[in-house]
């Protein structure tokens, strides 16, 4: 009995109608502001203490170049480092150039880490470059972008 | 009352030896909320509520720290490479910017 | 008047469909990259915790009881779902038996759409993970005519632009893309979409099941939304899980 009265529970749902999404054309609110605004070079300045980053391939930044979907973009940075005592990566810090705050990440590596590797998922809020930028023990800084064009895509 | 987030700490591969190098990753649901998201039903602005700070500390010693941002993703992933040096305990902790904080442990077992 | 909208949707829509070659699809190797992402998929963590929830049940061990089969035959019974339950004299998908295990068991039985709900439909597939697929869709006159149903929901033109599930999902439409989106195609047998749902959706950064997908669609499209567990929704997954027969099951799934 009580699972007869159970499924009938399930056939009630079934009354459910579709929902007509209205359109709104009331005017915009003013666009609130981000808590941690920072321009991209303020935010590069900020990390090196003005120092001049150099362009380098032994920093491997992997980026799609569409996202499918700016709210989950794929992030890896891979530095080739030894990452002993004296000779490894101190940090990985991952940037956008266009969002309102540019910082996304600052990751302080260690010799213990084995490997200097960093991967995460950001929010781009539209098409802009990303930008991987690495402080190694000896004080140097070095850097490697990539553009990823953001787009709404498909359905749902 | 707060509700007790969930997190996973995953590492790769499953079965390792002392002195190898994993791949570790902590993953927790969290909104990351920037401060400049709308509720859709209300309309309000949702205020920000994100991670700000993650510590991986592998027997006593803070082996990566993080300094975090309100643009990594919602439900976000952090994965970075560890040496594995003897059996213990992998701990991961995290603060976000309204005070709360997370932790999440793993025991590391090498074999052989 | 009304028509003229129609007409003028119809074309924009046209318009934007194009065809993958074309420069503003993703490229091979951004697709590798989010395949890669899978490793770490959020969903892990929710499926933990519908293994949790079942575990109130009697876990694995429970749910087998409950379904009349030995625990080492549970995966491959598991990946035969939808199917046939005697006792209820229904065919039901996995959410529906949880249900009923809930409410036999005295408990209040989770709504079909809560998220724990979700969580637990995809721990319980996930029992069957690696596991091909072995729905029968003619195991028994139920399963026949739940099939046919399918196919009907499957292709029937609806809505106010009278669409069908078939219009945007069929092979016809292979390489085509809507918004940087290859529309997938769902018709053609072997395809395993069924095999990865439930799945973590990056879109609504949440874990939804194969229902759930289809209702997203359907409202998009501007299709009446059928409600989850109804007849006619289980028919349709039974209808694509079909098509999905022998493909290994690998849950929890990670899509756009």
């Amino acid at each position: 009995m009580q699972r007869r009265d159970f499924f009938k529970k399930i056939g009630s749902v079934a009354a459910v109608g579709a929902v007509i999404p209205v359109m709104s054309f009331a005017a915009d609110a003013p666009k609130p502001v981000s808590p941690n605004k920072m321009d991209y070079k303020v935010a590069v300045d900020a990390i090196t203490g003005g120092k001049a980053p150099v362009k380098s391939s032994k920093v491997k930044l992997k980026v799609p170049e569409i996202a499918e979907n700016g709210a989950v973009v794929p992030v890896t940075v891979e530095v080739d480092s030894p990452m002993t005592d004296s000779d490894y990566v101190k940090a990985i810090h991952v940037l956008s150039t266009k969002n309102s705050n540019a910082r996304c990440i600052d990751v302080n590596l260690t010799p213990a880490n084995g490997k200097a590797y960093f991967s995460t998922r950001i929010k781009l809020g539209g098409t802009q470059e990303v930008v991987g930028l690495v402080e190694l023990s000896n004080g140097e800084f070095l850097i490697a972008s990539q553009s990823v064009k953001v787009t709404i895509g498909g359905c749902g | 009352m707060a509700e007790e987030r969930k997190s996973l700490i995953k590492i790769k591969p499953k079965r390792y030896k002392d002195g190898e190098i994993v791949k570790v990753s902590f993953m927790v649901m969290h909104p990351m909320d920037t401060g400049m998201g709308k509720d859709k039903k209300t309309k309000k602005i949702i205020p920000a509520k994100y991670i700000n700070s993650v510590k991986f500390n592998y027997n006593g010693k803070d082996i990566t720290t993080m300094t975090v941002w309100e643009s990594l993703s919602v439900n976000p992933v952090f994965t970075i490479y560890m040496k594995v040096n003897g059996k213990g305990k992998l701990t991961v902790t995290y603060t976000d910017n309204t005070g709360e904080v997370h932790e999440k442990s793993k025991k590391i077992k090498p074999k052989g | 008047m009304k028509t003229g909208i129609k007409i003028a949707l119809s074309v924009a829509m046209l318009a934007s469909l194009s065809f993958g070659g074309e420069q503003f699809a993703m490229s091979d190797a951004d697709r590798a990259m989010y395949a890669e992402m899978s490793e770490n998929n959020p969903a892990d963590i929710m499926i933990a915790d519908g293994e949790e929830l079942l575990s109130y049940m009697g876990g694995d061990e429970g749910l087998a009881k409950y379904l009349g089969v030995s625990e080492d035959e549970l995966p491959s019974y598991i990946a035969g779902f939808p199917r046939y339950i005697k006792k209820f004299d229904m065919v039901v998908g996995l959410d529906q038996v949880l249900q009923a295990m809930m409410a036999d068991g005295g408990h209040k039985p989770l709504k079909l759409k809560s998220g724990n709900m979700f969580a637990m439909v995809a721990y319980v597939k996930s029992i069957a993970n690696d596991e091909p697929i072995n729905i029968d869709v003619n195991a028994n006159p139920q399963m026949k005519e739940m099939y046919a149903l399918g196919e009907k929901t499957f292709m029937t033109k609806r809505g106010g632009r009278g669409l069908s599930c078939n219009s945007c999902h069929s092979p016809d439409v292979i390489g085509r893309v809507l918004r940087t989106q290859p529309l997938p195609d769902l018709s053609s047998k072997g395809v395993k979409a069924a095999a990865t749902w439930p799945a973590y959706r990056m879109t609504k950064s949440s874990l939804r099941t194969f229902q759930r997908r289809f209702q997203g669609c359907m409202k998009n499209a501007l299709l009446k939304v059928i409600p989850l567990g109804s007849k006619e929704m289980v028919a349709l997954e039974i209808y694509l899980t079909d098509k999905a027969k022998g493909s290994e099951i690998a849950i929890p799934g990670l899509k756009r």
